[in-house]
């Protein structure tokens, strides 16, 4: 049960994974009157109500993109970056929390640790994705220009996903071992979120703090969503190489964490 | 694998001859070295984390398990008897891979199933089919495995068209059913079957154990853990009895029940011991008390005898005022409370006398021809020939004592009854014998 042969494993639990996204995306809602329906409501609805704020009511307007769309710039600007780290926020925190709330099956089913996030990634990218679907549904009706750029928005969100579930699984640990993790992690994201330009765009930030935000990863994901799909244009691939970097040094301590305290781990579920 | 048995038993005292000796001719499913674990106990939290880290000693250790070796061969049925926190729950979930050995070895040929697992991740608004799906997916099987046994495991549920309606309207037995169905049929090549299968009714048990029985007789190898020694004397090729965490006996079904027998009734001693300083339920005027009361069996030496052994009740009396009239009365109760045999000293042995201060030990021998079950001792002391007048002390439950399986043939009932059977030929017809065996043309 350790990261070593992990596409063996990979293969054999792959059923068991598959079944677990199932439960997260669709069995939740059975008995509900719409039933997996609601998995592609929360995004929609997300994205309806950006729209509506920020374009009619606020009339927010945002200069300098490649095309110029008046009232829904900045609701094109803001859905292009809610929804990944909306993706990123949900999912760390549940997989933060995944090991505790799993205990019931971890304790009577073999499973493997390190595999069981992938459930938590692979439900939240789908919603994900039914998020994008909508979104460019919506830039058609809008005219706004999807270009081929946006064939590279799956990299950047498999590079989201590997710090995703890097950080996760380290969290995941540790949270096991102390309570404060949790508590740490619901208090902590909605800070990140703030120290992310989501809401704001990176030019007002002053340049003296800017190198520093920049070490966000975040930071360097969210910015390359939108050099695709607003800009149309290459994104930083330094910024991106280095939250590689930082994700293979996260999985690195993430795999001496399981090999170092799997085994305690089982014990104290 | 009736050989197998009977070759183990022949050294059942040793455990070390033992797990070497599993020269079957079937491959092994499970064989297990040496195996140990012990669980960690932290003062707080964070100091599991610090020593998972570092190495550094913070913890007080609870060794579960140590030097645990055993094999189960193919087709094979190994009963594990042990009390509660013997480690046998900790032997599952290492067997099932859940928790990881601290030392030895666990060689294990092909997927374990358990039925711990019974109805693990059954999600009440999906329908008894959807949830067949979830349910065998967690036992580790196949999507194909599942389809060409769905059928099966519906039939076996006797669910009938049930199984497309949502789980939160079955009854709890139908998804006790649904969920033994599915893990019975998981055709793992070892099944480790513990209390889990005590429950639900007579017939489905009886089902079940008609289905267990048919998986040994097509190769898969069991692990019996049950407290049901009727069932484990029954079902199992051969028996390993855990204490302490370690592997007491290993040997034929019956070797292990007496030993297990035992260790139970060192317990209940102490248990009984404790029971008996409170004084508990004693009624009368305290002009004699019981001073001590044992009951144990005469090969046992323990509160857990064997139908059939003597029963040897130990009363010590000690007389706080002087009586010269006293009978003393001892009435064994079942578990029911119900009056299966008493007697009274006065009528049989007439009144006992005796001085202020005096103590007095009285022996009674019984031949314990009862039915096995748990059974209490009331004693009784009164003047004259009964308690309805006045009495020195009524102790309910005074002692207790268990019987587990019989010397010699069973009988049915409560008790064995003194009888006699003579067997007389009739001649029929001419040529026509009632027993057939003498018949040599």
């Amino acid at each position: 049960m350790t990261l070593g042969n992990l596409p063996k494993k990979i293969k054999a639990q792959l059923p068991l994974i598959l079944l677990l996204t199932r439960q997260e995306l669709v069995d939740r809602h059975k008995g509900s009157i719409l039933g997996r329906l609601w998995t592609m409501l929360a995004p929609l609805i997300n994205i309806l109500v950006f729209v509506l704020i920020f374009s009619t009511i606020m009339g927010a307007r945002l200069e300098g993109f490649g095309v110029e769309v008046d009232q829904y710039t900045y609701s094109i600007y803001l859905i292009s970056g809610i929804l990944a780290w909306t993706a990123f926020a949900k999912s760390i925190s549940t997989i933060t929390n995944l090991f505790i709330e799993r205990a019931w099956l971890i304790t009577k089913v073999r499973l493997s640790l390190p595999l069981l996030p992938f459930s938590v990634l692979l439900a939240e990218g789908v919603i994900y994705a039914i998020g994008m679907l909508f979104f460019a549904v919506f830039l058609i009706l809008v005219a706004f220009p999807i270009t081929a750029w946006w064939l590279f928005l799956p990299l950047i969100f498999a590079l989201q996903l590997m710090f995703t579930y890097a950080l996760g699984l380290v969290l995941a640990v540790l949270a096991v071992y102390l309570k404060d993790v949790r508590e740490g992690v619901a208090v902590l994201l909605p800070v990140w979120f703030w120290l992310t330009p989501i809401v704001y765009v990176s030019d007002i930030i002053p340049a003296s703090v800017l190198p520093w935000m920049q070490l966000n990863p975040l930071f360097q994901i969210i910015n390359a969503y939108r050099e695709l799909v607003l800009y149309q244009r290459m994104p930083d691939l330094g910024g991106l190489a280095g939250v590689m970097l930082l994700s293979c040094i996260l999985l690195a301590i993430a795999r001496w964490l399981i090999l170092r305290t799997e085994k305690d781990l089982r014990d104290a579920l | 694998m009736k050989s197998n048995a009977s070759t183990s038993s022949l050294s059942a005292l040793d455990p070390a001859v033992l797990s070497s000796d599993a020269v079957s001719p079937q491959p092994l499913a499970i064989d297990v070295q040496g195996l140990g674990k012990s669980f960690k106990l932290f003062a707080k939290p964070a100091d599991r984390l610090r020593e998972a880290l570092t190495g550094k000693n913070r913890h007080t250790a609870y060794q579960a398990l140590s030097d645990v070796s055993f094999s189960v061969a193919a087709g094979e049925v190994l009963g594990v008897l042990g009390k509660n926190g013997a480690g046998k729950s900790t032997l599952l979930k290492l067997l099932t891979g859940v928790i990881m050995p601290d030392s030895g070895s666990m060689a294990i040929n092909g997927r374990v199933t358990g039925l711990l697992e019974l109805g693990t991740g059954f999600n009440l608004e999906l329908s008894g089919a959807d949830n067949i799906t979830a349910n065998a997916l967690m036992l580790g099987m196949t999507h194909a495995e599942i389809e060409q046994r769905r059928n099966a495991m519906i039939e076996f549920s006797e669910l009938g068209d049930y199984i497309h309606e949502p789980l939160r309207t079955y009854s709890s037995g139908m998804v006790m059913r649904l969920g033994f169905a599915i893990a019975i049929h998981a055709d793992p090549a070892c099944l480790l079957v513990d209390e889990a299968l005590s429950v639900g009714d007579g017939y489905f048990q009886q089902k079940c154990m008609q289905r267990i029985r048919e998986f040994k007789q097509q190769g898969g190898a069991i692990l019996f853990v049950s407290h049901d020694l009727n069932a484990v004397k029954i079902l199992c090729d051969r028996a390993i009895v855990l204490d302490g965490g370690k592997v007491v006996t290993q040997g034929s079904p019956e070797d292990a029940v007496n030993i297990y027998n035992h260790i139970m009734a060192r317990q209940s001693e102490e248990e009984e011991n404790r029971h008996l300083a409170r004084h508990a339920n004693v009624a009368g005027t305290h002009q004699v008390v019981v001073a001590h009361a044992q009951a144990k069996g005469e090969l046992s030496q323990a509160e857990v005898i064997t139908s059939g052994e003597m029963l040897y009740l130990t009363i010590t009396l000690t007389a706080q005022e002087a009586v010269d009239d006293m009978a003393l009365g001892l009435l064994i109760r079942d578990r029911f409370g119900q009056d299966i045999f008493g007697i009274n000293t006065y009528e049989r042995h007439g009144p006992i006398q005796m001085d202020k201060g005096e103590t007095r030990t009285f022996d009674v021998a019984i031949h314990a021809v009862i039915a096995p079950g748990k059974y209490t001792v009331t004693l009784a002391m009164h003047p004259g020939k009964d308690h309805l007048d006045a009495c020195y002390w009524w102790q309910d439950g005074a002692l207790q004592f268990e019987v587990a399986g019989f010397i010699g043939p069973t009988f049915s009932g409560i008790c064995e009854l003194p009888y006699t059977l003579t067997p007389h030929s009739i001649q029929c017809e001419p040529g026509v014998s009632t027993s057939a065996s003498k018949e040599t043309p």
